[in-house]
């Protein structure tokens, strides 16, 4: 993941957020969607994906659906009722974090 | 799109297999992330098949290394990549997955403490266990201990009935949950044995209190036991099919 000491910690956002978005999404794709978003400014690599991806399959907030894809089983992640609660506060929690860092480091595009 | 070919999908499987992911639930998404991966490079960065392979092993944490030891043995001069990214995958997952079944089966504990017909499963149990100890208390508590090995040995039999379970991770991990209850039981009759050698009679009702305990925790892993037993079993058919 490029810049990923600013990243790190908003990689379970990430993944809640393009969950919450769409129906069920495997791995390969959820990386790739994060590369299409940014337009390549945001690699996540596997090594740091699956180990949020499982820990939020545990915490209940991910459920899994296995089906066969050109003759292998392909791991589909779902979004639970809990992550898209647990979503949209840590997307509101992001919101808050972008202003206070923007009024830290921009105070002249702070309107108030 | 570069599709790859059944004989470097079964390279990639065998090369998992010899680098300690011996667990089919766990190389099934590695496997499929590697060939999507190892396809989508070939295909948009025209990429060989190894130069693919060893980007991808990068991105899980292995090491590329121009020599090697496998088996004991020095490989000829050339790129490895060694095990320690999916070492790390298999402990993580492995670790994720005991603390997804603790907290299911934290939860069937809670279920069935608010299911009435377990409530009179569970009276009748310790009714039982509580008649049956007024008139044969030694053989009540050892029989305890059967109880409490009985999900274990049901686990050992599933094991022998269907080899799958055996390299299956999650079917390991949900095991284990009924090896804690009888091994306390067990712990608590071996210090009985040590500290209590010469005093007549022993305190059996210390093991009936515990047996009647336990029964809850017992049957609550027993059932997130079958609900696994029986996702492993449908996922493997959907393997084989």
């Amino acid at each position: 993941m490029s810049n990923s000491k600013l990243y790190k910690g908003s990689l379970t956002t990430i993944i809640l957020k393009l969950l919450n978005e769409s129906d069920k999404m495997y791995g390969y794709e959820i990386t790739q969607k994060v590369k299409e978003l940014t337009k390549g400014e945001l690699k996540i690599t596997e090594g740091a994906l699956y180990p949020a991806l499982h820990k939020l399959e545990a915490d209940g907030l991910l459920d899994v659906e296995v089906k066969k894809v050109d003759n292998r089983l392909r791991k589909y992640y779902k979004i639970t009722e809990n992550g898209e609660k647990e979503s949209s506060h840590q997307l509101s929690e992001l919101a808050s974090y972008i202003a206070t860092m923007q009024a830290l480091v921009n105070p002249k595009l702070n309107l108030e | 799109m570069v599709k790859l070919s059944l004989k470097e999908i079964r390279f990639i499987e065998n090369y998992l297999i010899k680098n300690e992911v011996k667990y089919w639930d766990v190389r099934l998404e590695l496997l499929d992330h590697i060939i999507n991966s190892v396809e989508e490079k070939m295909t948009n960065k025209g990429l060989s098949f190894n130069a693919a392979l060893q980007e991808v092993h990068q991105g899980f944490g292995n090491n590329l290394k121009t020599y090697g030891i496998y088996n004991h043995k020095l490989m000829k001069s050339g790129l490895y990549a060694d095990k320690k990214g999916f070492e790390k995958f298999t402990k993580q997952k492995q670790k994720e997955l005991g603390r997804k079944y603790r907290n299911q089966a934290i939860k069937t504990f809670k279920n069935n403490m608010l299911n009435y017909k377990f409530i009179v499963e569970y009276l009748a149990f310790s009714g039982l266990v509580l008649t049956v100890f007024q008139y044969f208390p030694k053989i009540t508590v050892f029989s305890g201990l059967l109880i409490l090995m009985l999900p274990t040995f049901y686990g050992f039999y599933h094991t022998f009935e269907e080899k799958a379970l055996k390299k299956s991770l999650s079917f390991n991990m949900v095991g284990t949950f009924s090896i804690l209850y009888w091994s306390i039981y067990n712990l608590g009759l071996q210090s009985l044995t040590f500290f209590y050698e010469k005093t007549e009679p022993k305190p059996y009702e210390f093991f009936v209190i515990m047996l009647v305990i336990m029964y809850p925790f017992l049957r609550s892993s027993m059932n997130l036991y079958l609900k696994i037993l029986k996702e492993n079993k449908a996922l493997y058919k959907l393997k084989l099919s």
